[in-house]
Parts: structure tokens; sequence; C-alpha cells
């Protein structure tokens, strides 16, 4: 699993974003961070509390600056009736078909030939600056991600727990 | 149907056995037929009470699986859906189908305990058994059997006509048996079955008649 320090492996796949099939490519997005959470599959239910989550808060991650996208092992005509069921998706969702990118980020789990359930920070120089997995069947905090992400974006010392307002680390710390 | 097949091919086997194997060791019938129902007697009860304390101790085993489940179902939920989900997709049905499957069963928590149980754990048949009836129904199948190779042995006079008319019967009756069996599996060569029943049981039969030749002298040492 990759490291906070390591490249970002490239991806151009396809993507159903809500009812539209397209591409997305980590080259053509020009946010300034990039949360990629890998997960499982479609149409399971564990997952959609997750993309759900996101998507709900999908408002709070633009305003930081910040792209979210989700991908599995399915393919995009599946996530788009995924995302219908789960009422319309706008997080769009790769199809990364055979894990190849899933297995270039480390977490691809070979005896259930799925995504293991890993995130992702990716920052403007698009190296990781983040990585979690978590347990098959625990979800992950939607919440939990974006904190890291405002801290991410103070490019300051931020203690444990720290939120917007929280005082920050002495500034002439690097840790 | 297990209990019934298990008891009377064993009953039938048993007793051939037996009938064979003291036809070469002792001359008179009366012994012969006083050895095989003592033999019934004993198999039926052992076997009736090793089928009634295997269901028990089987269901016992079961009950702890299926509290285990229901334990991790009360604290993971989510976890019981998706393997049944898994479950359902092996079998054959797409991932989408399973899922809106198993969002159904949802509506009813222990209906969707239930069939997981059934179908990833394969705990709910088993359950269901009756160690008691197990053992009564064991045992009488061991008894009905017996009297396959039995009854011709009695009924028919002369120490090699009742062998020879026993072991008839039993021929027919394994390979009925066998062919039941194939019936039951529904296999396409239901005779290969009965085939398969009857080879064994005749190998059983000269074996315990070769044995009975081999001991003999010992048993007129000791007289």
């Amino acid at each position: 699993m990759l490291r906070p320090g390591d490249n970002a492996p490239p991806f151009d796949l396809p993507a159903a974003t809500g009812e539209r099939i397209g591409r997305v490519a980590l080259r053509a997005l020009a946010e300034e961070l990039i949360v990629l959470f890998f997960y499982p599959r479609d149409f399971s239910f564990i997952c959609p509390t997750e993309v759900t989550g996101f998507n709900k808060d999908l408002a709070l991650f633009r305003a930081e600056q910040t792209a979210v996208i989700g991908a599995s092992v399915d393919d995009a005509e599946s996530h788009r009736r995924w995302s219908r069921e789960l009422g319309g998706i706008e997080i769009p969702l790769l199809a990364d078909i055979g894990g190849r990118t899933a297995s270039a980020y480390g977490v691809f789990d070979e005896r259930e030939r799925v995504a293991m359930r890993a995130t992702f920070i990716i920052d403007r120089e698009r190296k990781i600056v983040f990585s979690e997995a978590c347990p098959i069947n625990v979800g992950r905090s939607v919440s939990e991600t974006l904190r890291i992400i405002r801290a991410v974006r103070t490019g300051r010392l931020c203690p444990a727990d720290w939120t917007p307002g929280v005082a920050f680390g002495p500034a002439d710390r690097k840790f | 149907m297990r209990e019934v097949v298990f008891g009377v091919q064993d009953g039938i086997l048993t007793t051939a056995g037996v009938l064979a194997g003291l036809s070469g060791a002792v001359s008179n019938p009366r012994q012969v037929v006083l050895a095989a129902l003592a033999s019934t007697a004993a198999g039926a009860l052992s076997m009736g009470a090793g089928a009634y304390l295997g269901t028990r101790a089987e269901r016992e085993v079961m009950a702890s699986e299926v509290a285990r489940t229901r334990r991790d179902a009360e604290h993971h939920p989510y976890a019981v859906q998706e393997a049944l989900l898994g479950e359902l997709e092996k079998q054959g049905l797409t991932r989408e189908a399973g899922y809106r499957v198993v969002q159904l069963l949802s509506t009813s928590p222990d209906l969707l305990l239930e069939t997981a149980e059934e179908k990833v754990y394969g705990l709910a048949g088993r359950m269901r058994a009756n160690a008691a009836l197990d053992g009564v129904v064991m045992g009488v199948a061991f008894v009905a059997g017996a009297l396959v190779p039995l009854l011709p042995y009695l009924l028919i006079p002369g120490a090699r006509g009742g062998l020879g008319s026993a072991l008839g019967a039993t021929a027919l009756a394994l390979f009925g048996v066998g062919y039941f069996e194939g019936w039951l599996a529904r296999r396409a060569q239901r005779w290969r079955s009965g085939v398969r029943f009857l080879s064994i049981a005749l190998g059983a039969a000269a074996a315990g008649y070769v044995i009975g030749l081999l001991i003999s002298p010992l048993g007129a040492t000791a007289g």
C-alpha cells in the first residue's frame, strides 16, 4: 500500500458520474487535493454508507478545493445503476475493471479480486499525503477524511484531533 | 432418509456377513440363527444409540454455531447481508439481482438470518433433526435390513440352501437399496449404484465366509 511521500500512480479510466459515463484521468484533475477512495463492490450493504456519505458532504470537500473520486472493480454501467439505486451520486466512480489501479496503489485483494476499503489523499504535486485501509466490514469516516483535508491545507503543524479554530503546533518545528 | 438407507444397508450387510461367516465356522444352523439374532439385536441397539448421540452432538454444535452467527449479526448486521449476497452470487445470481433479493429479505430480519444460516453456514436443515426419532428409525431400519438375509435362512431348510437363499435375497435387496439411492440422487444410471452396493456386499460376505473357514479350526480345538 502506498504511503505519504509516494508518487500517486496515474489513472485514466471509464467512470460514471451520476447518469453520465465518461473518462476520468488523474492528470486532468485541476483541484488542489484529491480524495481517492477504493471500495470493494457496487451493490453492497456497507459501501453505500460511504459513497452516500462522501456524496452528501461533497460541497464541503469542494469548498476545500478537493475532488472526491471513488473506485471499484465494477464497470461504469454498474456504477451508473448503483448511483441510481443510491438516489444519484455526483462523485465520479471509476471503473477499475481487473483492479489495475487498485494494484498500483497496493490495495488490491488478490484472493477476493476486489479493492480493499482504502483511502488516499493526493496533493497538488500528485503525491500521496495520506493513506489508510479499513477492515472489509468497517466503513470509513467521511468527517475524519474532511478533517485531514482541512489540516493538510493549512500546511501547519496540527496536533491530535485538530479541527479548524484549534491552535497549531509550534511554527518552528517540523513534527 | 439418511438413517433409513444407512440402517437398512448396514443391517443387510452385517447379518449376511454373520450368516456367511458362521456357516463357514459352525455346522449347527440353530447356532448360526441364534448368533445372527443376537448380532441383529446388538447392531440395532448400537446403531440406534449411535444415530441418537450423533444427531444430538450435531445439533449441539449447530446450536452453538447459530448462536454465534446471531451474535455476529447483532454486532455486524451488514456482515450477514454481505455474506448472503456473496453466496447468492456464487450460486449464479448477478450481483445486482442478489443485492435486491437480500434487500427484500432484510425487511424481515429473522427471515434474513434464517436464510443466511441455511445458505451461508448450511445450518438450518440438520437443526430440525430429532435425535430420538433418528435413533429409532436407524434401529428399526437395521432390523428390517437384517430380516432380508435372516428370513430366507430361517424358512429354507438346510444350511447350504438357507445360506444360498439368504445371500440371494441380500444381493437383490442391496441392488434395490443402491438403485433407490441412485434414484434419490437423480443419477442417470441408477443400476450402477445398485451394482456398486451389490459388489461391496458380495465382497464383505465372501470375506466373512473365508474368515469363518480360517478360524473354524480354533473353535474345534477350543471345543
